[in-house]
């Protein structure tokens, strides 16, 4: 084969480029040229091997954004869903007060039936109760079949409860101060424990013999303002064995611990008693310590 | 004569050169493919995934869904007009069928054009281009961006059928007024689904992805019709219809829905749901959430006041003398008054209706809401109520209208003036109320300290910051319409106060509830002293500044107040009956007071009342004749409203009031014009 060499002259030039050979090969380019607006061959094999590579590619650009940016919405919103889900579940499956009142978040009100709401509030001691809604009140919005919902939300501190009706119309709405969401939730504490576990009888407990000579003591009239429902205590199964006399008084009340032992287990009722009554009988019990003190008989403590 | 050896020299540089630039291209391409290649968006498949966004669709009260946001209905292309799709490709893309991405012969011609006709840049993107820009790109324009928009076009092309692509395609093109995709379009232009276009629909329709905007057929109907004739004669061109079907098309009558419920025109209330959905859950949510929005308008409501807000702006500007000059062919710009109104039900505070402007397609900025304007002697009722409330007063108790100065520590006395600039000497309070006196309020302010009054305003539902001034009592501290509206439901409800709400219910796109709002109303006013200065504010719509209501045929029990401010800037009138409570203010946006043609100062009687009175005649129509409740402790009687004494057979025009348990008016037992203040129960500090 002849090695290539530059032409050297015009004609050279001329014979070169109207050579047969290269002739051919213009029209061979043509007719790619061509195939390819005839055919488009070329975008084909382009558009071919990016499809192999499109696997391998970003997940970028708008529709992918507006992709992703839905997955996130979705995320966003199951979860809210699911949070306030998972409330309404735990405020529903409460048996008492205060586990309802523990399923409420700050801004996270919740739910619950009328029905459901009902048998929570026959849960407390009919004070307690009374304190939060009159029962007349109740049976009325009950009777009458408007009260449908209640929506209880925290605010501050205390508790709302809404008792609304189907068009979330609010019928009745009961404010509960943080003092007495602490008195239940000490209510519900003392139902599982001993006097021991509630801090404010620690100074004053006395056994329940002793507390009851000394409430003998009392004039007659007086009794209930001390003991306010002592049928209630009656119909506990088990025995009271000691009484807790609180140091605070709320509201011109004095609550009283009577820790009930049933078989192996203990527990505590708490009642209020009024404090000029209560007053009276500690200043019994304490001069009965005082008087045995004095004889010389007295015990360390009145257990 | 050039000699042979300069010719092969010549010829030897242009080759060499030839030859490297081509090698140099051949190579810079190779290397911009791959450049460009790197950062490709990956194809979605199927293609199909471009509809996956839910759609967050708001409701009226009503259950009538009013707005949707984002989403796409996506339908096959068999469920497609066939007039639509031939449009579609005559307009865009004639050659769609044969190409494989590219246009080539339409590119080369663009590229002609682009680079030798001076000042025309001609587009070339084929269908598959524009849904590849659409997808994947910005509608930046760079040359690499162009190129990738090239690649993936020609990507698709290979991954996916012709008839895939179009369907792709005509699904998410933006049609205008929040419609995407020919579906929706379809529904919401003419209220019909896509399969049943006609030609002259379709030509329509597929002439508005170009410039959904500039093609508005509600807003630019002859320029939407001309594009129309353009999309009809491409078809003819290409072949798909005859010069008689378009020229048949072009004059066929084009049915557009009204009100179509994706556009945002007139959606001031669809403002506020948005602004309050995204600042509750992020705009992320509300435009890919899904979310099912249950608002508090009702559409009947809503439409009456849109109406009734306009036709009152136009007797305004006629009143007013306002219209647009023609000046040597040249329109002179002239500023137009505006207005705005709000409608609460009182028993919850749900806004029923809202407007926030003549027309939104104007002016966006919502004057229900964030306007806020001096409300005048609208305020007054807050005064009166404090007054009442704070003094040893009643509607009966004498005050004599006369030019009063109160001092001011540490500023300028203080001297209010009526707006008739007249003094009528004595009368009754509630006749004060009824004529609006500057300075009766005046005196009464003084005596009941702003403070109070402020604090009154704050407990019937007025948010915005008011001065503690003397001047606050006759409306010198701006507030929205809105607050008017709903600070005069807690006077309608007997002074049970309800917050204002517009959305009631959001759930997921599962029905899963994120939100309900719970209505619940307070009492912060006193039911006894609210009815009292209710019913002196009936007495403004029997007979006071707001009469002109009763004139024009609202006849239900209703109270309002009437507020005009200095200068005659703002006229409002706020009224309610025990059901619904509305405000409308109508004013200029800045500095001009509203003046008729022979130079007299609209008031709010004039200006805002009309447009009240015509929005609650629609309202309330069919509604049963209604009173306010009457508190067990109030009793009525009848006076002479220039004395206060008990009305007796020869007392002119006597007024009634409503009295409260301990309040007495007395007889004029003299009979002598000798008015015993030591009689009438007036307080010391006014005898």
């Amino acid at each position: 084969m002849m090695d290539w060499y530059e032409p050297r002259d015009l004609k050279e030039w001329a014979k070169r480029l109207f050579a047969v050979r290269h002739l051919v090969l213009m029209l061979f380019i043509l007719s790619v040229f061509i195939s390819e607006l005839r055919f488009d061959w070329f975008e084909q094999t382009v558009g071919s091997y990016l499809v192999t590579t499109n696997s391998k590619r970003p997940e970028s650009g708008a529709i992918w954004e507006i992709g992703h940016r839905t997955i996130t919405a979705r995320q966003t919103l199951d979860k809210i869903v699911t949070d306030r889900q998972f409330l309404q579940r735990e405020a529903r499956g409460a048996t008492t007060f205060t586990q309802m009142v523990l399923n409420i978040l700050p801004n996270k009100g919740v739910m619950l039936s009328s029905e459901h709401f009902r048998k929570i509030y026959l849960t407390l001691p009919q004070t307690i109760a009374h304190k939060i809604a009159s029962p007349f009140e109740m049976l009325r919005l009950f009777s009458d079949g408007s009260w449908v919902r209640t929506y209880l939300e925290k605010a501050g501190d205390d508790l709302k409860i809404y008792l609304l009706n189907a068009n979330n119309r609010v019928l009745k709405e009961l404010e509960i101060p943080s003092d007495l969401i602490q008195y239940i939730e000490r209510v519900d504490m003392a139902l599982t424990g001993t006097l021991e576990d509630l801090p404010s009888f620690e100074n004053r407990i006395y056994s329940a013999a002793h507390f009851f000579t000394a409430l003998r003591s009392l004039p007659q009239e007086d009794l209930r303002s001390v003991v306010s429902q002592p049928e209630m205590l009656l119909s506990m199964s088990g025995h009271i064995v000691r009484v807790g006399i609180s140091d605070e008084a709320v509201s011109g009340f004095i609550e009283l611990g009577f820790e009930i032992e049933d078989g192996t287990r203990r527990k505590v009722i708490l009642l209020q008693g009024r404090e000029w009554a209560v007053w009276t009988l500690r200043s019994y019990l304490e001069e009965k310590k005082g008087e045995l003190n004095t004889n010389g008989t007295s015990q360390n403590n009145w257990m | 004569m050039i000699r042979a050896d300069t010719i092969i020299r010549i010829l030897r540089i242009v080759f060499y050169v030839t030859l490297a630039l081509s090698s140099f291209a051949a190579l810079a391409c190779i290397g911009i493919f791959f450049v460009a290649v790197k950062d490709l968006p990956r194809v979605p498949e199927p293609l199909i995934r471009i509809i996956e966004t839910p759609p967050t669709e708001i409701y009226a009260a009503t259950g009538e869904k009013i707005m949707v946001i984002g989403g796409r209905e996506y339908i096959p292309l068999s469920r497609v007009s066939q007039h639509f799709i031939q449009a579609v490709v005559a307009t865009e893309d004639h050659r769609f069928w044969e190409h494989h991405g590219i246009d080539k012969v339409r590119t080369l011609k663009a590229l002609w054009i682009t680079f030798f006709t001076p000042g025309k840049v001609q587009g070339a993107s084929t269908i598959t281009q524009q849904l590849s820009k659409n997808l994947f790109f910005s509608f930046k324009r760079k040359y690499m961006r162009k190129f990738r928009e090239l690649l993936v076009a020609i990507q698709i092309e290979s991954q996916y059928r012709k008839s895939e692509i179009l369907e792709a395609y005509i699904n998410q093109i933006p049609i205008g007024v929040g419609a995407h995709g020919i579906e929706q379009g379809a529904r919401t232009f003419f209220g019909k689904p896509a399969s049943e276009l006609t030609l002259a629909e379709s030509a329509l329709l597929a002439g508005l992805p170009k410039s959904p905007t500039r093609y508005n057929p509600y807003l630019h109907y002859d320029r939407a019709k001309k594009r129309q004739w353009i999309v009809l004669l491409r078809m003819v061109a290409v072949g798909y219809i005859t010069q008689e079907m378009a020229d048949s098309a072009s004059h066929a009558e084009l049915n557009l829905q009204k009100l179509p419920a994706r556009a945002r025109t007139g959606s001031y209330f669809l403002d506020i749901v948005v602004k309050t959905l995204e600042e509750r859950y992020g705009p992320e949510i509300v435009h890919h959430g899904g979310l099912k929005v249950t608002t508090t308008i009702d559409p009947q409501l809503q439409s009456g006041a849109i109406e009734s807000l306009q036709k009152g702006l136009i007797e305004l500007e006629k009143m007013m003398g306002v219209y647009t000059q023609t000046i040597d062919s040249t329109t002179a710009m002239i500023t137009h008054p505006q207005g705005a109104l709000v409608a609460v039900e009182t028993n919850s505070g749900a806004i029923k209706a809202l407007v926030g402007g003549s027309d939104y397609s104007e002016t966006e900025y919502n004057r229900a809401v964030q306007n806020n304007r001096l409300p005048g002697s609208g305020f007054k009722p807050f005064l009166y109520y404090a007054a009442l409330e704070k003094l040893d007063i009643n509607p009966a108790t004498v005050f004599v209208d006369q030019a009063v100065t109160i001092p001011v520590i540490g500023a300028e006395d203080w001297s209010p003036r009526n707006f008739g600039l007249k003094h009528e000497g004595p009368m009754v309070l509630k006749r004060a109320l009824m004529k609006s006196v500057n300075s009766v309020a005046a005196q009464l302010v003084e005596k009941t300290d702003p403070e109070k009054v402020i604090r009154t305003a704050r407990r019937s539902g007025i948010k915005s910051h008011l001065e503690p001034v003397y001047s606050v009592a006759l409306g010198t501290s701006g507030v929205s319409p809105l607050e008017m509206a709903s600070s005069f439901a807690t006077f309608a409800t007997g002074g049970v106060k309800h917050e204002t709400f517009w959305i009631s219910r959001v759930e997921d796109a599962l029905g899963r509830v994120l939100e309900e709002h719970i209505v619940s109303g307070k009492r912060s006013l006193d039911a006894s002293f609210v009815y009292q200065v209710v019913d002196m504010m009936r007495g403004i719509v029997d007979e006071g500044t707001g009469s002109i209501v009763r004139r024009l045929g609202f006849d239900l029990p209703a109270a309002g107040k009437t507020g005009t401010t200095d200068g005659y800037y703002d006229a409002w009138f706020t009224g309610f009956t025990p059901t619904l409570s509305t405000s409308v203010w109508v004013g200029y946006d800045k500095g001009e007071g509203l003046w008729d043609t022979r130079g007299t100062g609209i008031t709010g009687g004039r200006g805002a009342a009309p447009i009240w009175a015509d929005f609650m005649i629609k309202a309330t129509d069919g509604e049963p004749h209604r009173e306010f409740v009457i508190p067990s402790d109030i009793r009525f009687e009848k006076i002479d409203p220039i004395t206060g004494y008990k009305a007796n057979d020869s007392t002119l025009n006597p007024m009634r009031i409503a009295l409260r348990e301990g309040q007495n008016v007395y007889e004029n037992i003299v009979g002598d014009e000798t008015i015993d203040d030591s009689q009438t129960g007036l307080p010391q500090w006014l005898r």
